[in-house]
């Protein structure tokens, strides 16, 4: 297939439409890389449909654009929250404007997961080492009355 | 002024290069976002509903990938606007599934028919050349006929 041929096709259109399948776009990627004449066409066609969808282009309501920039700020915190310490910067430049106002009006706090298991850990010692505490009280209490007793008989008078 | 300028390589090949720096999202809607209603309208003609894809559009992380993209922004936001409408639309309605019953005539397969179908109907090139009992290739030169018409 020629040039001409090929711009003929409508396979370009298709390409810059999305509507190409990945055969024809690798097709397409090369002719444009082997024949300037294809490069150029579409630089033209470009220009074309830009001005075809602009003579239908509407302008959308003012609110509109207002929705895009909070969801963007919002896709922009989640996005530096995935930075490391690394990424940040040295000095001290970072703006109030980055980051979201969020009015917190309850009483909960959030801890990290951690404190669950070291939470559980802590218990679990406590009750071990008061019932370490309790026979180790009872046991030295017993000893102290079999410690006494023995005195006492040793003490005794013998008849 | 475009942004892909024209470059000589070592080859003596021209390659196609944007130059520009890369656009926020707000500066892309302000240029190009009425142009992606246009669209959306072409395709979803509720305003409400089409709002909300214009909303998703300029929302979606396909858009930042527009700045490396080796075309225009403007074309690049077509294509989004276009991918974006079709899918809601199919959602919605579900497009039809092709019978001999809604097969048009030979006669009013004009380059604007076969346009309307692909672009704004939602249908790949096979499923027109199908509906239209026209080969693939006739549904492609259709598409180069409908922008060298005038009323493209």
């Amino acid at each position: 297939m020629n040039t001409k041929q090929f711009i003929e096709s409508g396979i370009l259109e298709a390409y810059l439409l999305g509507m190409s399948t990945d055969e024809e776009q690798h097709q397409v990627n090369q002719m444009v890389m082997s024949h300037s004449e294809i490069s150029e066409y579409l630089v033209r066609f470009e220009k074309n449909i830009q001005g075809y969808f602009l003579q239908n282009a509407v302008p959308p309501p003012s609110d509109v654009r207002q929705l895009i920039q909070l969801r963007n700020n919002k896709t922009d915190i989640t996005s530096k929250a995935n930075h490391t310490y690394y990424d940040m910067p040295k000095d001290n430049t970072v703006k109030k404007e980055q980051y979201l106002d969020i009015e917190v009006n309850d009483t909960y706090i959030k801890v990290h997961k951690w404190w669950r298991p070291a939470f559980v850990a802590v218990f679990i010692l406590s009750k071990i080492f008061l019932i370490a505490g309790l026979y180790y009280y009872f046991k030295a209490a017993s000893q102290e009355d079999e410690i006494q007793k023995l005195r006492t008989e040793i003490a005794a008078p013998k008849r | 002024m475009n942004e892909l300028e024209r470059v000589n390589d070592n080859s003596g090949q021209q390659v196609a290069t944007k130059n520009s720096a890369p656009l926020t999202t707000l500066e892309v809607y302000d240029q190009y976002g009425a142009m992606a209603y246009g669209i959306i309208l072409q395709i979803v003609p509720q305003p409400h509903l089409a709002q909300e894809i214009l909303v998703s559009v300029f929302s979606s992380p396909l858009l930042q990938s527009c700045n490396s993209y080796p075309f225009t922004f403007a074309v690049c936001v077509i294509k989004l606007a276009r991918a974006k409408a079709v899918e809601a639309k199919r959602k919605l309605l579900t497009i039809a599934p092709f019978s001999a019953d809604n097969a048009y005539s030979s006669n009013e397969n004009t380059p604007e028919l076969i346009f309307d179908l692909a672009f704004r109907q939602g249908y790949s090139p096979d499923e027109v050349a199908e509906k239209l009992k026209i080969s693939k290739s006739e549904v492609l030169k259709a598409f180069h006929e409908f922008f060298k018409s005038p009323n493209a």
